[in-house]
């Protein structure tokens, strides 16, 4: 077993990464949701925009988590960012069908 | 099995996409997380059909206790950050390290169960139970189901540690220490969009 030998001259050409961005996009993801938190508690806020805001914010910490902690920005990622999109699209569709029957 | 990449036993720079069949596994997984994606996108569609159908039963607004919430959101978001160091401790081929910061995010995952289910028992205390209405049944199926995968994560990462330990770090274990992350870090991506759809947005009305 090699788990304990370090990467040889070879291996060289592959950069380890960082823990930097991981800790960048940890401390975005907290202060979304703090902001989205502080907005609920304390904003005098209309219903229609904390409802848009806070999805927003969502959105944004989902995309920082996705491209980051789980590589996506990475190269070769083409056919595992096809294969999520078409569960988002497909799940947007079963969304809309929901939202479609019972509220009109 | 040959356990390593090259023939002077020196294990790949990225072990999990060494061979065909760890490049298959990390890419068929992807394909799984988008059917999850559907999985939660018609639990949280249900839900948000329903959630504001209280004939009896208290309401979002009564019940959720905003500190709680947080204080969940913020263990699994740490939880999400200790998995991402397992995979960078894999990539160097640290396997003590990386088994440590899988077993703070079984820990850390741990302590988000006690808390969500500490948060049910006193929910039902309150009267909001499965049964008591729409919401109530689309709350219990949508967050319920999250905590599963939470339960199932615990359960799969505490096998891999173990694995881990007896096994060590190869390009047949690589994969799937590196899928276990993608999946942590799947379900505290869906726990944004259940603190945000489910809590906040229900403490606006």
């Amino acid at each position: 077993m090699s788990a304990e030998q370090h990467p040889s001259a070879t291996n060289r050409r592959h950069r380890v990464e960082g823990p930097k961005n991981h800790y960048i996009t940890y401390i975005v993801s907290i202060v979304l949701t703090m902001i989205a938190f502080a907005a609920v508690i304390y904003g005098g806020l209309s219903q229609a925009f904390l409802y848009a805001f806070l999805l927003i914010m969502a959105l944004v910490q989902c995309m920082f988590q996705m491209a980051v902690w789980m590589h996506m920005k990475e190269k070769d990622h083409a056919y595992p960012i096809i294969g999520i999109l078409f569960g988002v699209f497909v799940a947007i569709g079963g969304f809309l069908a929901a939202i479609f029957w019972m509220w009109w | 099995m040959a356990n390593t990449h090259h023939a002077d036993g020196v294990l790949p720079a990225e072990p999990e996409k060494a061979t065909l069949e760890g490049k298959n596994k990390v890419l068929a997984f992807w394909l799984f997380l988008g059917g999850e994606t559907v999985l939660f996108g018609t639990l949280f569609a249900s839900f948000i059909a329903l959630r504001n159908q209280v004939p009896s039963g208290p309401t979002g607004d009564q019940i959720f206790v905003l500190p709680m919430v947080a204080a969940a959101t913020l263990i699994l978001l740490t939880s999400s950050l200790t998995s991402v160091f397992a995979t960078i401790a894999m990539h160097k081929h640290n396997l003590k390290a990386m088994l440590g910061w899988l077993t703070a995010t079984v820990l850390l995952g741990l302590a988000f169960l006690g808390l969500e289910i500490y948060e049910f028992v006193e929910y039902v205390h309150e009267g909001h139970t499965f049964t008591s209405s729409a919401f109530g049944t689309s709350f219990y199926t949508l967050v319920g189901f999250h905590g599963a995968h939470v339960v199932f994560g615990i359960v799969w990462i505490s096998l891999l540690i173990f694995q881990g330990m007896k096994k060590g770090l190869t390009v047949v274990t690589a994969p799937k220490f590196y899928v276990a992350g993608l999946y942590w870090h799947y379900v505290d991506v869906v726990w944004v969009f259940i603190f945000t759809v489910v809590y906040l947005m229900g403490k606006v009305g």
